[in-house]
């Protein structure tokens, strides 16, 4: 096959699309063209329906009909991505002058890392919850919007996406809480409070650095355990649930409608729960947060209180329409991790259920509590890839 | 520095015409020959190696990090094995 000296230029998808797409868990197909390292290190997820395949932009460099002939035969529709866009849109380019329909992933992981979804949880009388969820890492964040009064809780790093929401609202954040100091991803907690005066709650415990041993320098105010916040007609409790972290804890949400929306940072999540070793010490605190979750927690839970966690681990969380939250009923059907066991099978089956440790988390750690500021190069790097903060299924 | 017989300054180029420059220049340098590139894009040092390894007739001999006027240059080197 010739190339034609009018090589068409090739379209591109945006972020926004490719996440409806990858939602929808319509089959389709990515081909990605950055080098092995990069793609294994962040691939891009979805439901089962998905295929991925890596072809490196340079095997079609270097020779474009072998680099061709390893393409699936079946497939004729192709979105491709590399790290920025360029690549893509060349290797896409190729494609098409060769019988596919091929789009390019316009600013390339990037643009997706990059990219946030914003989507309500419920809209009622009193107001809104909203879901604002950085789907290429898995990090999922909330507003409650009531009577012209925001609270965010784990605002993530791109501050304008929440001041954008919230102004578009017409309310005024009063409230910003963490229910931990991350070790995954920067807050965006410190730098909101900054531009807007609104307080910064973290619990004084996760106020320490666990593996330097090293106070924060930041700004923020003590949460303790039963503490009561109101937004609007909506009423916050605090409680405390140590375990991922020492100062881990929930955010009950109650509604005048008698809704309960339980905020569980990463604490419990929908398939799994935080795992307890990112401060370095697994297990002394597997015990604290077996206590946690068996004993503690189970007092504030009704099965139809909405269980809102931090993380997700994969699309097939979806409860429908992006959203990742499920009544408490559904996620104890669901998660058989929060299946009732004795300590001692608890200590085991979370020590042989440890992901990696990514040594980047210590470090990010750090940066939550002011103890060091990196540029922006530097926080996107240390951003990179998914969140590995639940146990290993 | 190794010794090399040509140049390519590709500096501003972004992902991928570093590489699409550096195959063409390669097809053009007599075999045994080394090529200079002169790069300011991060990613072409990870993207060179992996082409390297893939690549017929190319032999990545070395690669390194310059600082010219406060930017970051990645300069790789190559020779044409065949």
């Amino acid at each position: 096959m010739t190339l034609t000296q009018n090589q068409s230029t090739a379209t591109e998808i945006s972020p926004r699309e490719l996440y409806a797409r990858l939602l929808s868990a319509q089959p389709f197909f990515i081909l990605d063209v950055r080098n092995e390292e990069e793609f294994k290190r962040m691939p891009i997820e979805g439901h089962a329906t998905l295929r991925t395949l890596n072809l490196p932009y340079f095997d079609f460099i270097e020779d474009e009909e072998a680099a061709l002939a390893r393409m699936p035969k079946d497939v004729t529709e192709v979105v491709v991505v590399c790290a920025k866009g360029g690549a893509s849109q060349y290797v896409a380019e190729v494609l098409n002058n060769h019988g596919y329909r091929a789009v390019s992933l316009s600013e390339g992981m990037i643009g997706w890392g990059n990219y946030y979804d914003v989507r309500d949880v419920v809209s009622k009388e009193w107001g809104r919850i909203v879901q604002i969820a950085r789907p290429a890492r898995g990090d999922l964040s909330f507003a409650i919007i009531s009577g012209e009064q925001a609270v965010l809780i784990d605002p993530l790093r791109h501050i304008n996406v929440y001041r954008e929401l919230i102004d578009h609202a017409g309310a005024k954040l009063t409230l910003i809480l963490d229910t931990h100091v991350h070790a995954d991803h920067i807050s965006g907690g410190p730098a909101l409070a900054k531009e807007t005066g609104a307080p910064y709650y973290i619990h004084p415990y996760d106020a320490i650095h666990p593996i330097d041993m090293l106070p924060a320098v930041i700004a923020y105010e003590p949460l303790r355990d039963g503490q009561v916040f109101q937004i609007g007609q909506v009423r916050i409790t605090t409680i405390w649930y140590p375990g991922h972290t020492l100062g881990q804890v929930n955010f009950l949400a109650e509604t005048p409608d008698g809704g309960r929306y339980l905020f569980t940072g990463d604490g419990i999540f929908l398939r799994s729960f935080g795992r307890p070793d990112l401060g370095g010490k697994g297990e002394a605190w597997t015990p604290i947060l077996y206590r946690s979750m068996f004993e503690w927690l189970p007092r504030h839970l009704t099965d139809d209180t909405v269980i809102l966690p931090a993380h997700f681990s994969s699309l097939e969380e979806d409860a429908g329409n992006g959203i990742f939250a499920a009544p408490f009923a559904q996620v104890r059907a669901q998660n058989d991790s929060l299946r009732p066991r004795s300590l001692e099978e608890f200590t085991t089956f979370v020590l042989s259920h440890l992901p990696v440790f990514p040594p980047e988390y210590v470090e990010i750690k750090r940066v939550n509590i002011g103890l060091v500021e990196p540029c922006e190069g530097k926080a996107s790097e240390l951003e990179l890839g998914k969140n590995i903060c639940a146990l290993a299924g | 520095m190794p010794h090399f017989d040509q140049t390519l300054d590709v500096k501003g180029a972004k992902c991928p015409m570093p590489l699409v420059k550096s195959r063409k220049a390669i097809a053009e340098l007599p075999v045994g020959q080394v090529l200079q590139v002169i790069s300011t894009d991060r990613g072409s040092v990870a993207d060179f190696q992996g082409w390297a390894k893939t690549a017929k007739n190319v032999e990545l001999i070395a690669q390194e990090t310059v600082q010219e006027n406060g930017q970051e240059l990645y300069v790789h080197y190559l020779r044409r094995t065949a």
